[in-house]
This record gives structure tokens, sequence and C-alpha cells, in this order.
């Protein structure tokens, strides 16, 4: 991996109970990048100290709002550093890897899109459990069929984008639609994206951590058809 | 008239006034108020004339005018269901973006305190 300057570059970390772990999540993070804003999303547990001990920069939801919510908050503040010109968001338990979020920085710098996003079914997904896997593959289909744009993982953390597509990306979906509606804001808007393969390491503390997928599956189809709906 | 008649029709006399004189009415949209007017006349005229609403019940084939009323309010719920569901995502849209200025407002008197 050749070195470059990372010093425009944003790195987005949404943060709910993530005490355990999210100090040596950042701690790493910051090897590679300068930028890192964690946005503790109204976390019950020891989040904020445990960020706070860290160098990165902390920005405090009131309540709890959401994942898609805190992805908007950290676009946000780091829209306001004009030097700013690349965004990443990483998820805060680890899963994703530095080498991927630097190879996806490195294509869109070099490349003519605005959005590359990370996908584990092109990559390797290490330990993901059957279930998973095939609530996600439904999900593709499902994604595939209503926003546009064909993508092989449209639940993938990972992503990279610059300043062009922070602009207008405006996440309105609080919770797990964020996903969704991002896909849905890169096909109306026409933005030119690209999808590299990613490892995801689930471990078992990411394992642990999700909570009923099915469930979550059900709102975001939900979601997602009403608010075609509507529109 | 009978007793239920005449307390149903002063019933819903009331809770159209309600509607229509509240002090937030000015917030209510005339077509919403159109509507429940509309509503509040159906209803009077189900309760004092319950023939027409067998006669419109076959007209559309149903069996019975309560079987119609049945229907009907089914529609009229699902619908205040919906409009309340996306009510709430939209005022918790509103909420969220309240909380995410206060967010960023406090990172940014923390950052200036830091520098200070």
């Amino acid at each position: 991996m050749n070195v470059m300057s990372t010093s425009n570059v944003a790195i987005i970390i949404p943060v709910y109970n993530e005490g355990k772990v999210i100090a040596s999540v950042v701690k790493n993070v910051l090897k590679q990048f300068d930028f890192v804003v964690c946005v503790n999303d109204g976390s019950k547990d020891n989040s904020e100290s445990e960020i706070a001990k860290t160098k990165a920069r902390l920005v405090n939801h009131p309540v709890n709002m959401g994942q898609g919510a805190a992805l908007q908050t950290g676009i946000e503040y780091a829209l306001q550093f004009p030097q700013i010109e690349y965004f990443v968001t990483f998820d805060a338990d680890g899963q994703h890897s530095l080498a991927d979020a630097q190879k996806m920085l490195q294509y869109l710098q070099k490349n003519k899109v605005d959005v590359v996003l990370g996908s584990r079914f092109l990559g390797t997904a290490k330990n993901m459990s059957k279930l998973k896997k095939v609530i996600l593959k439904l999900a593709v289909r499902f994604s595939n069929a209503t926003s546009g744009i064909k993508l092989t993982d449209t639940h993938n953390g990972l992503r990279v984008f610059n300043r062009k597509f922070a602009e207008i990306i405006n996440i309105t979906q609080s919770d797990m639609s964020h996903a969704s509606e991002i896909i849905q804001r890169i096909a109306e808007t026409k933005t030119p994206f690209k999808e590299l393969p990613v490892t995801i390491t689930y471990t078992d503390y990411t394992v642990a951590k999700s909570h009923n997928p099915n469930l979550n599956a059900v709102n975001i189809v939900f979601d997602t058809l009403l608010r075609k709906l509507v529109k | 008239m009978i007793l239920i008649q005449i307390l149903l029709v002063i019933v819903f006399a009331l809770l159209l006034m309600r509607v229509l004189v509240s002090p937030n009415s000015s917030r209510i949209k005339a077509w919403k108020k159109i509507i429940a007017c509309l509503f509040a006349v159906f209803a009077v005229v189900a309760v004092l004339f319950p023939e027409i609403l067998d006669d419109l019940a076959h007209e559309v084939g149903v069996g019975r005018g309560a079987d119609l009323l049945l229907y009907l309010l089914c529609v009229a719920f699902l619908s205040y269901v919906l409009n309340q569901y996306l009510r709430t995502k939209d005022d918790e849209y509103q909420i969220h973006k309240l909380a995410r200025k206060i967010a960023l407002l406090e990172a940014e008197l923390k950052t200036k305190a830091e520098k200070k």
C-alpha cells in the first residue's frame, strides 16, 4: 500500500453502545487517518468516555436517533471543514478493514466516480452466518428491483465518497433503512459509483451484537416501499 | 326520533364544532375540514335515516347498511393509521434535525474552548 496524504479524508464512525471495542477500533484507524469523527448516538454504556480517551473528534447526540441519523451528523460535521475532500463511513465494531478503505479511496481519487461502495459478496465475509447471508442476498434482490441500480451488496457500512456526494446525500431515514436511502440517492442523482470487494470479519462480538436481522429486514422493506408510495 | 339518534346527532355536532373552532383551527388544512364536514353530515344522515344506508349498500352489492358502514370504517381507520405513521416519521425527522444542530454546536463550542 503506497503512502498518501490523508489530511483531506474524514473517517465517520457512528457509535451506539460500543464501549467494549470502540477505543481500540478508533486507535487503529487513527494510525492511518488524522480526521476521525465519532458520532456517539446516545449510547447507554461508556462509549463516550472511551472515545474521549482517543484523539478522535466526538459529536454527541443528545438522544438515540439511529445509525442513519448518526452518519448524517458525522457527514455534516466533516463538511464544516473545507480541507476535507473525501468521506469514509466506517462501522464501530471493527468489522471493516482499513486496507479496504485505503483501496477504495485510491480508486475514488483516480477514477471518475463520486462514490465507492464496499461489497462483501465481491470480496469475502469471514464467519458470516447462513441466515445473515440469505437475508442480505434477499435485501440485494429487493434493492436491485426497486432502486434502479444494480449492486452485489446493499447493506455494507464501508463507503467512500467525495464532497460533491456528501453535500447531496441528506440521509433522512434514521434507522437501518438509510442504506437503501443512500442507494436511492445515488440512483436518482445519477451519481457515478463503483463497487469494490471488501473483507468483513464477523467476530463473536459483532455476531452477538446484531439482533433481530429478520425484523430489521421487514422494517427496511416496509419503509422503502412506503417512501416510494408517498413520493 | 328515538333517544339514541338524538344523542348521536348531538355528539357528531359537538365533535365537528370542536374541529372547526379549535384554537389551532387555522393549522388544519382546508380540505381536511371539508372532509370532516362531509363525514359528519354522512354520519348524521346514517343515524337519522338508516334505510338510506341500506339502499346504498344494496346499490354496491353489500347485504346490509351496517356491513357497508363497517367497511367504510375500516378504510377510514387504516388511512388514519398510515397518515399518523407518516406524521410521526415527519415529526421524528424534525426532532432529529434539531438534535443534530445541538450536537454540532456543542462539538464546535468544545473545540473552541480547547483552543483557548
